[in-house]
């Protein structure tokens, strides 16, 4: 019965996605990739959500790139600290090229970061480069950066992808028309909702397709309209395709890092015993195991154990009710007088899924908790204004240490940094400071530990879980493969299966 | 006899389960994860929602939503159409003309949209659903009561109540009141099934009850994600509104026929 039901409603979907059809299409040899939320922005200078940066990793080469556990590792070129202040970087033989033949050359990366750092240019990344006091070209390969002030994670920073500086000088607009020396050309936009790109090595073509509603991009994975698809579904939609013997299904632990803030100036979650009595009080686990569809590891701090500042010795906070209720009772609460608390979310229903599952628990201690959801604009923008008194978010993409000073130091309060709950201790500043003024990596090590376990101890974030990456596509292609970050780089390798290019070329070529 | 007691049948049980509601000892919010998306078995006819809630439990406190949504928007958008319609029918002159002007604007305006907007901006939450759909409905009961009062205000028993010294809101009360109340009553039962689906559509966009709060509409909402994998959250509610409106509209049919003093009388 059930599964009649559901055959029914897919029909009936099915037929109201055929409407999408009705426009311009790319060839059909074209290998689809699914998306929840279009790329905005192809400029890697001014691009800032996650799928623009995804995408501008096909398009664009940058200097350095990461490690599996995120250390910083050659991809343009490699590099020698001369002094702490002075790193000179060599690029690699052969150079990638630009589309018009063209090789990448010192003087392309000194104009790209130059313009990066031009106020005109109004690049958000520009912060992180106030560092660079200048830059000089020595040959077409070597380049030196001197720095204002030491910083041993400076060569971690510099993963934006390189322009040309030819187009650089005649404000060619990269946004979008991006032009890049990176595997894949720019092909085509027909629209916002859809971007194709050109696989360098062998003219392979990929396009982008946005379809908001998650059980749409199902059907259209199902139907073969679309052919692979990367996270943003449901778990229970996940577990559906998984299934089906005509999807591949491969997943990979993530490093998209969900977690509660607090706002420490609120009389009530201010008191680092409440924040305590509420990660006491949420049973991670289980809505790892039953929300999440067990696609989640619990996380207890802001970088995954994988990673080389990671704190795998961190032990957290069990679910343990009783305990939740003797800390809040040591906080002068009592069941008549009792916390009532905001947490604030958006209107994304998983994550308000969440939120009411969480509301539950908290009531289970005597926590009063009402959920505030609003589109992202406005929830967004009272997080940075810290009008809250709890909020869930997630990072994703977070490869070097430095988001400790912007997230946790007293002095990152916005808009110098993201410290967005207020968050004041003298004995993290003091360890922020140490560990940026150390150039030994095992030092670091050691004081970043020891920060991530003083943020464990004083909660300005609640760490949830890190979210696996899902990758599911159909067996009409193969060699994709899924990464810790959540990145496209898995779209080089992937071809259709065997010598079946597309099975609606077959038929065509079938007389 | 069908033609009644199918749509009573089906308001009643409507009510009966809004009003009951309270008494059940139901728990519509208790989450049990560990019952996500069970779908309908001997123990439980409904199955469960996609945070293990019982969708039958929820079922009925969405009754009770939709019930008091409907009586409230009906009930208020009655009271303030009726006084301001009887009001500009009997005084006229430029009362009225004023009324007419506001009307025409209200009436160009769609309807839905309007108390989407209103309740956008007041926020979500059931009050403002209710604010919203009473500031959008009293418009027809205003002008249907304007039109009949328009008629029936040089009749002789009122032109009579005039020549004795009969206040303005005694002959509106007493002797026009009572003239248009069948009209009035049959607007009325069509005004009940659109403010359900008026209050479920806005609960479906968010703008109704918030979490953990059951309504038919956010019911729906959330279970349109979950279509493939558990179409008893989205089939259940689904029919139970489709199956109250159409009671309500067939109710409303019925009412007009039996009040129409033109028609000839039968049951049914």
């Amino acid at each position: 019965m059930a599964n009649n039901i559901a055959r029914l409603i897919w029909l009936f979907l099915m037929l109201l996605s055929f409407t999408w059809g009705c426009t311009e299409s790319a060839p059909e040899s074209t290998i689809r990739l699914g998306l929840a939320i279009a790329p905005t922005n192809l400029d890697p200078r001014l691009a800032t959500d996650a799928p623009s940066a995804r995408v501008n990793r096909l398009l664009y080469s940058r200097l350095v790139d990461f490690a599996e556990d995120a250390t910083p590792i050659p991809a343009l070129a490699t590099w020698e600290a001369l002094t702490p202040i002075h790193y000179r970087f060599h690029l690699t033989e052969p150079r990638p090229t630009f589309p018009n033949g063209a090789q990448l050359t010192a003087k392309d990366v000194q104009e790209t970061y130059t313009s990066l750092l031009d106020p005109k240019t109004v690049s958000p990344h520009r912060g992180l480069f106030q560092n660079i006091s200048r830059m000089h070209t020595l040959s077409e390969s070597t380049i030196d950066f001197f720095l204002l002030h030491p910083d041993p994670l400076f060569p971690s920073y510099l993963v934006i992808g390189i322009l040309p500086a030819n187009l650089i000088e005649i404000n060619h607009p990269f946004h979008e028309n991006p032009v890049g020396s990176g595997p894949f050309l720019f092909h085509q936009r027909p629209d916002a909702s859809r971007l194709i790109l050109k696989r360098r090595k062998d003219a392979q073509l990929i396009e982008f397709v946005k379809v908001l509603n998650p059980t749409v991009r199902t059907l259209k994975l199902l139907a073969g309209e679309i052919h692979l698809l990367q996270n943003d579904l449901p778990p229970e939609l996940v577990t559906y395709l998984a299934e089906n013997p005509s999807i591949s299904f491969q997943h990979k632990q993530g490093s998209k890092f969900a977690y509660i803030g607090f706002n420490h100036q609120d009389p009530i979650v201010g008191q680092n015993l409440v924040r305590k009595a509420i990660a006491h009080a949420i049973n991670r686990g289980q809505i790892i195991q039953y929300a999440l569809g067990g696609r989640a590891q619990l996380a207890q701090a802001l970088f995954p154990p994988s990673h080389w500042v990671g704190a795998s010795q961190l032990e957290g906070y069990p679910y343990d009710p009783a305990r939740a209720r003797e800390l809040l009772h040591q906080a002068g609460f009592t069941s008549e007088r009792s916390p009532t608390l905001i947490y604030k979310t958006s209107t994304d229903p998983f994550r308000l899924r969440l939120a009411t599952i969480i509301q539950e628990q908290l009531q289970q201690v005597g926590i009063h908790m009402s959920i505030h959801s609003h589109d992202w604009g406005t929830f967004y923008g009272d997080i940075k204004a810290g009008h809250f008194q709890m909020y869930s978010l997630a990072w994703v993409g977070l490869k070097t240490p430095d988001i400790f000073r912007h997230a946790f130091h007293s002095e990152s309060v916005p808009p110098l940094g993201v410290n967005r709950g207020r968050y004041t201790d003298p004995l993290t500043d003091d360890l922020i400071v140490e560990a940026e003024g150390t150039s030994q990596t095992n030092q670091q090590q050691r004081i970043y530990r020891s920060l991530q376990a003083r943020l464990l101890d004083t909660l300005p974030y609640l760490p949830l879980w890190y979210e696996e990456n899902v990758a599911l596509s159909t067996t009409a292609i193969r060699g994709y493969t899924v990464r810790t970050d959540g990145n496209f780089d898995g779209l080089l390798d992937i071809q259709w299966t065997s010598s079946t290019t597309h099975p609606q070329l077959a038929r065509q070529a079938d007389p | 006899m069908m033609r009644l007691w199918f749509p009573l049948s089906i308001i009643g049980i409507w009510g009966l389960m809004a009003l009951a509601s309270p008494i059940l000892h139901l728990t519509p919010n208790t989450i049990d994860l560990t019952h996500i998306l069970v779908p309908p078995d001997q123990n439980s006819w409904l199955g469960f929602d996609e945070l293990g809630r019982s969708m039958a439990d929820r079922l009925i406190t969405g009754a009770t939503t939709s019930f008091l949504v409907s009586l409230s928007v009906v009930a208020l958008g009655l009271l303030s159409g009726v006084i301001l319609g009887i009001s500009s029918g009997y005084f006229g002159g430029w009362v009225d003309q004023v009324f007419v002007r506001i009307v025409d604007i209200m009436l160009a305006f769609p309807g839905l949209l309007l108390a989407i907007a209103l309740a956008g901006a007041l926020g979500p939450g059931i009050e403002n659903v209710v604010f919203a759909l009473v500031i959008v409905g009293w418009v027809g009961y205003a002008r249907l009561a304007r039109v009949q009062v328009l008629a029936l205000k040089h009749a002789d028993h009122v032109v009579a109540a005039q020549a004795i010294g009969a206040s303005p809101w005694r002959i509106m009360g007493r002797h026009l009141l009572p003239l248009i109340t069948a009209p009035l009553i049959i607007e009325a039962s069509f005004g009940i099934a659109s403010a359900i689906i008026a209050e479920a559509g806005l609960s479906f966009l968010g703008l109704g009850v918030q979490p953990p709060q059951a309504s038919w509409g956010s019911m729906i909402r959330d279970g349109t994600r979950y279509m493939l994998v558990a179409p008893h959250l989205v089939i259940f509610p689904g029919l139970t509104l489709m199956a109250v409106v159409l009671a309500a509209n067939l109710l409303g049919d019925w009412l007009r026929d039996w009040l129409d003093v033109k028609e000839p009388k039968k049951m049914g």
